[in-house]
């Protein structure tokens, strides 16, 4: 493949993983401030927080909605092409809930109106805390029975978990909020990062040959992998963003940023460790 | 393709299967145009359709107490202190249905001798399982053509919420539908097919979920009281209609919205009882066994006239209009279209090789057409599964790369022995990475977070799909055509 011009032998372990664990670092700080300044690492959506989501289209400006609904807690109005826009508020009482709604669907009546009480969005945000540390136990577990070396094993699960913390933290740099979409994005991330790692993994330790060919043969076929997804991902990405289709638009968001950072994941932290263990092992 | 090789590819059972499970697919999904309009038998869920989502929150907790009373004596204190529904579910367990805070239930369950040891806001599984059936009746019985409700329990087994999807009902409507209580009426017979209103449903007080009639019996039926009122309409209802002095001549009648739902004579006990005084708690019994008690749960649904046995809350709502959803359902189609066309450039870039990059694209569609078969019978399609079906299509396409780097070398197929020994390599790889996610996604797939669950089962279907069946005959298909 021309397009990348990276030899996944010519650098030593130490090198190969000392960026992506700079890298990883940075995002666990990200995420940590927003941790101890707000008690979630990601910005919540109103899917964890609580309050009232409206996609509508109107020619007005952001700054006319804006006062048009000065009497609510209105916390952003975003844009998009085909005059989209999409108003969030915070969580309000049940009669002001009532009346916004009313004054939308009278004044827009193609609106959609999601509303999540602040009680429940704190119950839905345990029970995905709660899926997301099952799902990586049960990895783990599925990983380490199926390669029965530590180095290996904790190898893929750190990687997959580098794939979610950096992605997360590119989330809150970006301004993508954590909600129900983006959730199931950094889980099917999960999925994908696996699949190149599991790939890697599989041919260096259980084929015959030279390390170098071994390695040089994964890095052909893996990369052909994610490339097919990224393209595949891209090209919801620029449907979505034409027309202004937010949940898609976010999750395929998510999905380009973590598939960028597992291809580094993947050929740099990966590969870097694996390399280490063959020729710690005795250079197979 | 030549016809032999047809015939070789034909032999293996995957592609047999594979080939079955298309045609099954598309049966199901029977794209066809109906009034100049193209469809299918997908279901959608909201997002893609028009509709409305209510979640509610049960204003009713599961609570753990421990005593030294006996459990029957406690409960009676505490229902003098609380005024409250409540109902032993197991030992030690207790089921009240009104909303206290937890320290109100701590002071309360003190003063009765005892003392509060959990607490969770909820009802109990069978509960939630009542409510849902109310509430499907009452949404069948407004022929709203597509409802569907689903409580959303925790690891505990303790439902805190409900969830309600309405298609093709606005907000507003939906919250009257779910809110609406139907009319109940007790009627008497007098003579002949003449009845006499007796009383609403409005003097009802209380029912009580199906029980014995006696400790022992094998009747079943429901228990309900009246208020004072309601009880000396019964009783002066009863003896000029002459229900009293000859029960069997004089049915008593329960309507629903016109519908009788109930008939049956007053017992002799109680027709000798009524001739005394008014009577408040009465027991109307539905027959012995498994029929009986179904026919109890029935009619305590209707003894509550739809009315829930817990009060909700709005946790969360939700409103799409139909052209959004119409839009949506477009703007994924094509999308979907041309993430396939990119993953086919890229594909062909790599491989430059018809023989090699039809069949891998062929099979990756395949797998989504079985996909969307299958979920025609068990899941609806919303933006979420839309997102499962364009991962499972990602995953998909690189485990067809896997194979095909795997077991091909510089483009040629290798003897039959090495082959198969590449293959099933390629193949251990895949199922590693598959057993991983659907591992991942079984958490999602159990825990009903809304949206999040059809995504899950998705991914996983897609998975099991891939793994069991398509990738396998993808990877007969290709020796076959590539081989001399």
């Amino acid at each position: 493949m021309g397009l990348i011009q990276y030899d996944v032998n010519k650098y030593s372990p130490g090198q190969m993983v000392v960026i992506p664990m700079i890298i990883l670092i940075f995002s666990l700080a990200i995420l940590g401030y927003n941790l101890a300044t707000t008690g979630m690492p990601v910005r919540p959506g109103i899917d964890f927080s609580g309050g009232t989501a409206v996609t509508l289209f109107s020619t007005d400006t952001p700054d006319q909605l804006k006062s048009a609904f000065s009497g609510y807690p209105l916390l952003s109005v975003g844009e998009g092409v085909n005059n989209g826009k999409y108003l969030r508020f915070g969580p309000m009482d049940d009669t002001s809930l009532q009346s916004l709604a009313t004054s939308i669907t009278s004044q827009y009546p193609d609106a959609k109106i999601d509303q999540i009480g602040a009680s429940f969005g704190q119950t839905l945000q345990q029970q995905a805390i709660i899926a997301l540390i099952i799902s990586f136990i049960g990895m783990t577990i599925v990983v380490f029975l199926a390669f029965r070396s530590f180095v290996p094993s904790a190898a893929v699960i750190l990687s997959a978990f580098t794939d979610i913390a950096m992605t997360a933290a590119a989330m809150s740099l970006v301004g993508i909020d954590l909600s129900l979409p983006t959730t199931a994005a950094l889980l099917m991330l999960i999925g994908y990062s696996v699949d190149s790692d599991i790939l890697l993994t599989m041919r260096v330790l259980k084929r015959q040959g030279k390390l170098e060919e071994k390695l040089s043969g994964a890095f052909k076929t893996g990369i052909i992998m994610t490339t097919t997804t990224i393209a595949a991902v891209a090209a919801m990405w620029m449907v979505a963003f034409a027309s202004q289709i937010t949940v898609i638009w976010e999750i395929a968001t998510v999905l380009l940023i973590g598939l960028v950072v597992d291809m580094m994941n993947t050929w740099l932290t990966n590969a870097g460790i694996i390399k280490w263990f063959v020729l710690k092992r005795g250079g197979k | 393709m030549s016809s032999s090789k047809l015939k070789a590819c034909l032999s293996h059972w995957q592609v047999v299967l594979m080939l079955i499970l298309i045609a099954g697919a598309v049966i199901a999904i029977a794209p066809r145009f109906e009034d100049g309009k193209f469809t299918t038998n997908l279901q959608y869920g909201l997002d893609l359709q028009e509709g409305t989502w209510l979640q509610m929150e049960f204003k009713a907790e599961v609570v753990g107490f421990e005593t030294d009373l006996s459990a029957e004596q406690f409960v009676d204190n505490l229902h003098k202190q609380l005024d409250s529904e409540m109902y032993i579910i197991e030992d030690g367990k207790l089921e009240i249905r009104s909303y206290f805070p937890r320290e109100t239930l701590e002071t309360a369950f003190t003063a009765s001798g005892g003392r509060l040891t959990s607490y969770e806001q909820g009802v109990t599984r069978s509960t939630a399982d009542d409510v849902k059936r109310i509430l499907e009746n009452k949404l069948n019985a407004l022929g709203t053509k597509d409802a569907r409700v689903n409580p959303l329990t925790s690891f505990s087994g303790v439902t805190h919420y409900i969830r309600v999807e309405l298609a093709g009902v606005s907000l507003a409507q939906a919250k009257e539908i779910v809110g609406k209580q139907g009319k109940f009426e007790i009627r008497i017979h007098t003579t002949g097919n003449e009845t006499e209103h007796i009383l609403y449903g409005d003097r009802i007080t209380t029912v009580g979920v199906p029980s014995h009639a006696q400790p022992g019996s094998s009747t079943w039926g429901v228990e309900f009281s009246l208020d004072e009122e309601g009880a000396t309409l019964f009783q002066q209802g009863a003896i000029a209609t002459g229900a009293t002095d000859n029960p069997e001549a004089h049915f008593l009648d329960m309507i629903l919205d016109d519908n009788v739902v109930y008939s049956a004579p007053l017992s002799k006990e109680l027709a000798a009882n009524l001739e005394k005084e008014p009577i408040r708690q009465l027991y109307a019994s539905t027959g012995v066994g498994n029929e009986g008690l179904e026919a109890a749960k029935t009619l305590e649904i209707h003894l509550r006239a739809g009315a829930l046995p817990v009060d909700v809350a709005v946790a969360g709502s939700g409103y799409v209009p139909a052209e959004l959803s119409d839009y949506f359902k477009l703007m994924c189609g094509i999308a979907f279209i041309v993430a396939a066309i990119a993953v086919g450039i890229v594909i062909f870039y790599r491989y430059r090789e018809a023989s090699i990059v039809l069949p891998m694209i062929g099979t990756n569609l395949s797998e989504i057409v079985i996909l969307l078969g299958i979920a025609t019978l068990i899941q609806q399609l919303d933006l979420a599964g839309i997102a499962a079906l364009i991962a499972v299509m990602g995953t998909g396409i690189d485990q067809l790369v896997i194979i095909t780097d795997e077991v091909l070398h510089e483009g040629k197929v290798p003897s039959p022995s090495l082959y198969k020994k590449r293959l099933t390599r390629a193949l251990g790889i895949i199922l590693v990475s598959a057993a991983t996610v659907i591992i991942a996604m079984i958490p999602l797939a159990l825990m009903d977070l809304s949206s999040l669950r059809g995504f899950a089962i998705i991914t996983i279907l897609g998975v099991i799909i891939g793994v069991g069946v398509t990738r396998p005959a993808y990877g007969e298909v290709i020796k076959e055509i590539l081989s001399k």
